[in-house]
């Protein structure tokens, strides 16, 4: 485990306040995603490859072993000497054993995030050997004593005086904060190190098993000089970084450096198989020799994970970090929150899997699961859905907080109850409240809105109102079963009914099973995967009994729940998987079966001009459902609205469950970013498909632009037709 | 010298490879800051480099050897004007790290990303390219092949063992206030020569 005892709020509070840091990661988080479309601008099939490279390492983890069997005998077989590290421990012994035997004094490492994982420098040191880093990034965070702040320019937390201080200090004369001078410096100093050096390690980007090559991948062209010049070679790989033939190279090469940094290719990439010819001096003559290599294969936690059926994903990761660098909360705090030396959310998933879960523990909440991540990710990796995946592992070790526990199987799991207490909730609340605030409503039940405002409960909840709003439909077309979700139910009922009122316009019959309830996100959020089960199966028998054509749902949380979440909570359960799937069938999103109804009876046909109405794409809709052209197709289709794009339109704002309210100093800079791009459009509308943004979205107006309002689509439709 | 493959260009694709590529790996290379020059016989490609070598003011220059290189009669013609030429691996080891211009010849380009593809197995023909300040790459025009894919299609019919490396461009670095900046590590000039005239008994 690495530190006991972390504040993370104080710690979260000190980046927020670093300025070097936030001005360094801000300016990043806007030029990256130019750089990366550009340099994808000759890639014809962008998917295409992702799918590629994402099939690719799925057929080898699942014959890792096999692999493994193989890398090592064609390396072997051409000189070279592999070694497999259970853990730190054992590859330390390894290595510093070799040292001594090999009369090695002198070290220079190149980039190897596996050799960080295990702080091996230090037990180098420790051993009386001189280790010195020539990544430039590396070997300023040496000189600083920090650790990585992120996988690919590992000191971008630091400023340019910042770093001529260290190297000041470092070299005993005073360096100009002239970044070239700087650069230069570092070559000098770092040459005499490579020339002097016995022994070079290096990490590898790939491992080819067809023939035992390992490849690397540098812009500064420290790892050619580290795996040329020395007589020694050390490898340190994961074995993730397996692959089976030397052609598989290229869908990693073809991505990895577009995303990691926005090239076609990096300055250098380099590949050694086997034993390679070094000259070394001896007695003032230069003699040819085969250098040693040796492979180490650090395992640490990999193979565990290469056997499990979700975790063994991370096998498809090829560490560009490019999931850290559209991550909103990592581009505002940075790598160093994220306790051990993998940042980011894949980070925060190789920390649990190869350090602690502890370490785990501690982090779990920086993810909002807004999946930005995922659709950049070059092998596709799910990293929320693995980050869930980590939180119910240790909600079912360790269970839940007593309280949050308490709560879930007193409130939640009995639907009266807990609509009973929202209903006093709505009366209690009155002389505190003075707008909608909170996300993902059973939470602040379980007291964790501390920080927060309470949400303002509606005086009379939709389910109280449908007797009001149904109407009869003769002939009906469709029988459509609405399930609210909480938000629509109790907070936003008035979505509720214009919902109603476009499907009846439809001439549709709409019904609403009483014996619905809350979804189970937020209780799937914190990782309670039982009390979830018992909820989802009360639903699922609710709209089964509903017979119903179609079922709809206002929020794409909801939806994309019972679309995926209940298919996968009972994966171990074929009766109940069936029944999950029949009804997933059903399952529409309110968007996309409007905009198709309207398309089937020819009312999807532009109307120009109008309102200016702008819209925020919600991270479950947009990327978890792919909906995002239809909500506006239904904006363009309606007269009297002018659709205007915003900058960064689907980009999360920042509530995301129970983050928004438990960090809520992370939470506000996000929103009001959000708010600033809404204002810069000059929409006097900002629309929504998500009752959940349009709370979020609703707190930040009033405080900064009380002149916008922020409607459901459904609201919008629903406005424009005639009673 | 050793080799990974003696003659790469029994390899190289029948389709899609020639110098109707050469635009586009031109403008990849160039983007990348790779000085292109394209010298229509080796006799251009000898005056380009002994003007390189003279307005640089070198003093000292490491190579390896090629047909292509040869060709150009390069060697001959530095020596004429007073620079120390080295040509062989011991005197690279010795005289690489305090050379002004590494001199070595690549096998073919790669259009998609504007790389060249190294067959470094020897360890001299890593130094000429890694340690002087300059780094000078002879290259026929005529190899260049389509993409990163094409480009591994090659090398896993010749790759057995021994080193191979892509070069796209000189040495750099963005880790301080990710302001890019040449020759870290590496040269901080990567000069390709790319000559349209075959040379008789391969290309390389």
């Amino acid at each position: 485990m690495e530190t006991n005892n972390r504040n993370l709020k104080n710690e979260i509070a000190e980046k927020l306040g670093d300025e070097v840091l936030r001005g360094a990661l801000g300016r990043f988080a806007e030029a990256y995603p130019i750089a990366r479309a550009k340099a994808y601008e000759n890639v014809e099939d962008i998917d295409a490859l992702r799918n590629q490279l994402r099939a690719m390492k799925i057929d080898t983890v699942a014959n890792i072993e096999k692999v493994a069997d193989k890398f090592e005998t064609e390396a072997t077989k051409r000189g070279a000497k592999v070694f497999r590290a259970k853990d730190g421990d054992a590859l330390k012994k390894y290595l510093i054993d070799l040292c001594q035997e090999k009369g090695v004094k002198r070290i220079v490492k190149s980039k190897s995030m596996a050799s960080e994982e295990i702080h091996l420098n230090h037990s180098l040191e420790a051993a009386g050997l001189h280790v010195k880093e020539t990544d430039l990034g590396e070997w300023i965070i040496s000189l600083a004593g920090h650790k990585p702040s992120h996988m690919v320019m590992p000191a971008i937390h630091l400023n340019k005086e910042q770093i001529a201080g260290y190297f000041s200090k470092e070299l005993k004369q005073e360096i100009p904060t002239d970044i070239p001078i700087m650069v230069q410096v570092a070559r000098q100093n770092l040459r005499k190190e490579f020339l002097l050096a016995d022994m070079g390690i290096s990490g590898a980007n790939f491992g080819i098993a067809e023939n035992g090559a390992i490849g690397l991948v540098t812009n500064e062209g420290n790892a050619r000089l580290a795996t040329t010049l020395p007589r020694v070679h050390v490898v340190i790989m994961g074995y993730e970084k397996l692959i089976p033939n030397i052609t598989d190279a290229a869908p990693i090469l073809r991505t990895l450096p577009r995303n990691a940094t926005g090239q076609l290719m990096t300055s250098y990439m380099t590949m050694v198989s086997g034993q390679t010819p070094v000259m070394v001096k001896q007695d003032g003559k230069w003699i040819e020799q085969e250098k040693e290599l040796h492979i180490i294969l650090l395992d640490n936690g990999r193979l565990k994970a290469a056997h499990d059926d979700k975790f063994k994903e991370i096998y498809q990761c090829v560490r560009c970090a490019s999931c850290l660098n559209v991550c909103p909360i990592y581009t505002l705090v940075g790598g160093h929150v994220y306790g051990h030396i993998y940042a980011g959310g894949i980070g925060a998933i190789l920390t649990a899997l190869l350090n602690s879960q502890e370490d785990f523990d501690k982090i779990n909440e920086l993810c909002i699961g807004c999946r930005k991540c995922v659709d950049i990710c070059p092998g596709k990796i799910n990293i929320p859905g693995l980050i869930d995946e980590l939180r119910s592992q240790t909600v079912k070790e360790k269970g839940l907080p007593f309280g949050v526990r308490m709560v879930f199987e007193n409130v939640l799991a009995n639907r009266k109850v807990f609509h009973n207490l929202l209903r006093l909730a709505s009366i209690g609340q009155k002389p505190f409240t003075t707008g909608h605030v909170i996300r993902h409503l059973p939470l602040f039940l379980a007291g964790m809105a501390k920080d927060r405002s309470l949400p303002a409960i509606a005086d009379v909840p939709l389910r109280d109102r449908i007797g009001k709003i149904t109407k009869k439909i003769v002939k009906p077309t469709k029988r459509v079963a609405l399930f609210a979700g909480c938000n629509t139910d109790f907070v936003f009922p008035e979505t509720g009914e214009a919902v109603y009122k476009v499907l009846q316009d439809l001439n549709m019959e709409v019904i609403f099973p009483e014996d619905q309830s809350c979804c189970g996100k937020p209780l799937l959020g914190m990782g309670d995967r039982d009390i979830a089960k018992k909820i989802a199966k009360r639903n699922i028998v609710a709209f089964e009994e509903a017979k119903a054509d179609v079922i709809l749902s206002s929020c794409p949380t909801c939806t994309e729940t019972w679309h995926e979440t209940y298919v996968d909570l009972f994966a171990d359960d074929a009766e109940w998987k069936l029944r999950a799937e029949k009804i997933a069938h059903k399952f529409k999103e309110f968007t996309s079966f409007v905009a198709e109804s309207y398309a089937n009876t020819g009312r999807l046909t532009s109307a120009p001009g109008g309102t200016k109405v702008t819209y925020h794409d919600s991270c479950h809709a947009k990327r978890g459902l792919g909906i995002y052209k239809e909500p506006r197709a239904l904006l363009d289709a309606t007269s009297g609205y002018e659709l205007v794009e915003m900058k960064d339109c689907d980009k999360c704002c920042g509530m995301a469950g129970a983050f928004g309210i438990k960090y809520t100093e992370i939470s506000m800079p996000i929103l009001k970013q959000k708010i600033t791009n809404i204002k810069d459009t000059g929409a006097e509308i900002i629309a929504v498909g998500c009752p959940a943004c349009m709370m979020q979205i609703q707190g930040g107006l009033d405080k900064q632009a009380p002149h916008i309002k922020v409607k459901h689509i459904a609201q919008l439709l629903a406005d424009k037709i005639k009673d | 010298m050793k080799k990974v493959c003696e003659n790469w260009g029994n390899y190289f694709p029948t389709e899609n490879l020639g110098d109707h590529l050469f635009p586009e790996f031109e403008k990849r290379a160039s983007a990348a800051s790779t000085e292109i020059f394209r010298a229509k016989t080796a006799l251009e490609a000898q005056e380009f480099v002994t003007n390189l070598a003279k307005f640089t003011n070198a003093k000292k220059i490491v190579t390896v050897d090629s047909p292509l290189q040869n060709a150009a009669g390069i060697n001959q013609q530095l020596q004429s004007m007073g620079i120390a030429v080295y040509t062989d691996v011991a005197d690279i080891a010795e005289h690489a790290e305090s050379s002004d211009i590494g001199i070595s010849t690549v096998e073919f380009g790669i259009a998609e990303s504007g790389s060249v593809c190294m067959d470094g197995y020897a360890f001299e023909s890593r130094l000429v390219s890694m340690l002087p300040p300059i780094h000078i790459a002879f290259m026929n025009s005529n190899n260049i092949v389509l993409g990163i894919t094409e480009a591994f299609d090659i090398i896993s019919k010749v790759y057995d063992r021994g080193y191979i490396s892509f070069i796209t461009g000189p040495s750099r670095t963005a880790d301080i206030e990710r302001v890019l900046t040449i020759g870290v590590h590496g040269p901080s000039r990567f000069i390709l020569i790319a000559i349209d005239e075959e040379v008789a008994g391969g290309v390389l």
